[in-house]
């Protein structure tokens, strides 16, 4: 169990830090926040692309919306806005749109999605309130290459993403700014 | 760097690696007049190619071929094709390394005497003493440029962040932690700078401050005109006459051209997996089970470091990658104390990794996702944390051996690694897990997570120093026991792990290796 489970931006603003990367963050999460919020206020029928566009066309409709959740539900970080996520899936369902194989995974993948949350929980995915039984569902899928090759995008694609780095705190390239040994190399004083 | 040697020139020693053994060895001997010729499969980098992204640089200077992990270990199916995190290019893993210098305690050299024969393990002593190395390693710490040695009187880096946090929890549970002896600077010395703590060890230090074989030991061997270094050459087979003495080697270079070097002597330095693969190769009817392999060792034993890691999540920031990535050592468990449950001893040694690196290894492998390990990963800024690292057990049927059908770029059989835990790692890595979360409990840790092995940058024994010819591949120079005028200069030629950082004892042992081929060549003997 985790006693330190604030999300990002709650951290964030607990950070007394007051260094260049902690200010750069601020900024950063005062602007993610905004999209935040746009992001939750449309809560139904948010999907990876927009309705009735060619691409969601070519996933399918439940397939937009679910991967979406999917793929927010499988590294979660409630107030990163949602075009993270979706800069990650993109190049997977271009790709897709000119490749039969993958778009099989990926549709395939969808569909089993759906075709276990409606076996167990009687509803498709993306209506599943629960985070709990989403992962539940996504657990039984965990070993599918559908499963891994969106676990594995996001990992690099949220985690390896430098625009994303001053929200995690992380400093990134150091060298051309003289490293740290003049810039907070020892600077924290609550141990 | 403009010396070229002819292919039929039989009186060199040709070398293949260029890592902290192949490097230094054809640096110590062009320095007394011996010429080498060394092959290095992997290209030449420059320090502006090395750019602080820990995945960029782990698809520009990493061992990718193909290579096969089997057992049933976690690592196997976390990383089935990634057995072991080494580097391919002029420089080896001293590119990659971070920096840590410590020497080999008395009672490693001699684990057999100390712990009597160990079920189910195939340990042995070491045919040298921590005495007869000392002063070969007070010779590799000078070369290196050792911080907080006698060797260099060079000072340490001082206490980071990520040093202070981890040292606290230590004096808390009263436990030994020291500052890192580290082979990068501290002040300007041997014409490279100190360190300006960019944090990015593992993916070749930009400024050349930590030492590396691709900018000290190399440019300064062939600045002598006795070396020539061959990049983009990948061995294909050591060649060998009637009387079974070795007489070249056959590579291919860049273009795919294969080459039969003549050879004096050769002197093999790929690391623990390569090293005995290319003896397997080597198989001829005069060896059937391949170059130096009458005991059947060749390949066997292969070790890598009892691992694991550990990070804790705290409430404020420890801003960890602030830091040189090892920047000190808890010491308190590196001895050999079997009531701790154990035989053999453990380093906690403080690491940090970046964001990146640390999405991959929190929990790795297929089901390293959801709200655990992301509520972790938006902690990064707040996590401390080391990995450990400690005495493996050598254990026979942990090795490496050819693929009977599958073969590589190259032409040549995939490597197949099989490694497991011997029973004593498993008890060991759950003590350095238990003492740990008391280290970081004492600090108020909010959530610890352990982690399991990563791939290991630490490969050691697969062509192992004996006694005796029927127990090892070689003996106490190095040498082959069936081959005279063969040599191995890495650290499979380790017949223990020990706990520390196998580095330092590679190049002290290349350096003797130096004098003693030089004072054999004299004699005429080689």
């Amino acid at each position: 169990m985790n006693k330190n489970n604030k999300d990002l931006p709650q951290s964030i603003s607990a950070d007394k830090g007051n260094d260049a990367v902690c200010l750069n963050r601020r900024r950063f999460l005062s602007k993610t926040s905004r999209c935040a919020v746009a992001a939750s206020a449309v809560v139904l029928g948010v999907g990876l692309f927009a309705q009735n566009s060619y691409a969601a066309n070519k996933i399918g409709s439940q397939a937009n919306v679910s991967l979406l959740k999917m793929a927010r539900d499988i590294y979660p970080h409630d107030n990163l806005a949602d075009k993270y996520y979706t800069q990650v899936l993109t190049p997977m369902i271009e790709t897709a749109a000119k490749d039969d194989d993958a778009l099989a995974i990926l549709a395939d993948g969808a569909k089993s999605l759906d075709q276990i949350a409606q076996q167990q929980f009687g509803m498709h995915y993306i209506d599943i309130k629960s985070e709990q039984e989403r992962v539940v569902v996504l657990k039984q899928l965990e070993s599918a290459l559908f499963f891994q090759n969106i676990k594995g995008a996001l990992m690099m694609g949220i985690y390896n993403n430098p625009e994303l780095w001053p929200l995690f705190g992380y400093g990134g390239s150091a060298w051309e700014k003289g490293g740290y040994i003049n810039r907070g190399y020892n600077d924290i004083d609550w141990i | 760097m403009s010396t070229k040697f002819d292919l039929n020139d039989a009186s060199l020693v040709v070398i293949i690696g260029s890592g902290a053994g192949g490097g230094t060895l054809a640096n110590e001997l062009a320095q007394k007049g011996i010429r080498s010729v060394v092959l290095e499969a992997g290209k030449r980098f420059n320090l502006s190619d090395f750019e602080n992204d820990e995945w960029k640089m782990f698809s520009k200077i990493s061992w990718l071929d193909k290579r096969h992990l089997v057992g049933p270990a976690r690592l196997a199916s976390d990383f089935p094709n990634l057995p072991a995190w080494l580097v391919k290019g002029v420089g080896g893993a001293t590119m990659h390394w971070a920096g840590v210098a410590m020497r080999f305690q008395a009672h490693e050299f001699k684990m057999k005497t100390t712990n009597g024969t160990v079920p189910g393990a195939n340990v042995l002593d070491w045919p040298i003493t921590l005495k007869e190395l000392a002063p070969y390693y007070y010779k590799a710490e000078q070369k290196m440029g050792v911080c907080g040695t006698e060797a260099t009187g060079m000072p340490f880096h001082g206490e980071s962040n990520h040093y202070k946090v981890v040292a606290e929890g230590a004096r808390r549970v009263g436990a030994k932690c020291e500052q890192a002896t580290l082979a990068i600077n501290t002040e300007v010395r041997d014409g490279r700078p100190p360190c300006q703590v960019n944090g990015f060890c593992h993916q070749g230090c930009r400024i050349g401050a930590k030492w590396s074989t691709m900018y000290t030991e190399i440019p300064k061997a062939e600045a002598t005109g006795k070396t020539e270094v061959r990049p983009e050459s990948m061995v294909l087979k050591i060649e060998h006459d009637e009387s079974g003495k070795v007489t070249g080697v056959l590579y291919a270079d860049k273009d795919g051209n294969q080459r039969l070097q003549k050879a004096r002597v050769v002197a093999v330095a790929g690391n623990s997996i390569e090293s005995p693969r290319m003896l397997l190769n080597s198989a001829s009817s005069m060896f059937p089970d391949g170059l130096a392999n009458s005991s059947g060792q060749v390949g066997q034993n292969y070790m890598t470091h009892t691992a694991g890691g550990v990070y804790a999540e705290f409430e404020k920031p420890v801003h960890m990658y602030k830091s040189t990535v090892v920047p000190g050592i808890v010491h308190e468990w590196k001895d050999n104390d079997p009531s701790r449950g154990h035989l053999g001893g453990y380093e906690l040694e403080i690491l940090h990794l970046g964001l990146p690196f640390m999405s991959a290894f929190l929990n790795p492998g297929k089901s390293g996702w959801g709200r655990g390990v992301s509520d972790s990963l938006a902690n990064y800024d707040n996590m401390a944390g080391f990995w450990i690292c400690g005495e493996d057990m050598a254990v026979e049927s942990n090795n490496i051996t050819l693929h009977p059908t599958e073969k590589d770029q190259y032409g040549l059989p995939i490597p197949v690694i099989y490694k497991t835990d011997h029973i004593n790692d498993t008890r060991m890595r759950d003590h350095a897990y238990a003492r740990s979360q008391e280290l970081f409990d004492s600090i108020g840790a909010l959530k610890v997570n352990k982690l399991p092995s990563y791939p290991a940058s630490h490969n050691m024994g697969t062509n192992r120093m004996s006694e005796r010819a029927r127990d090892g591949v070689v003996n106490r120079w190095g040498q082959s026991h069936d081959i005279k005028n063969l040599f191995v200069s890495d650290g499979s030629q380790f017949t223990s792990s020990g706990t520390e950082n196998p580095t330092l004892t590679i190049v002290a042992l290349a350096i003797r290796q130096a004098d003693y081929i030089a004072d054999q060549m004299k004699k005429k003997a080689l």
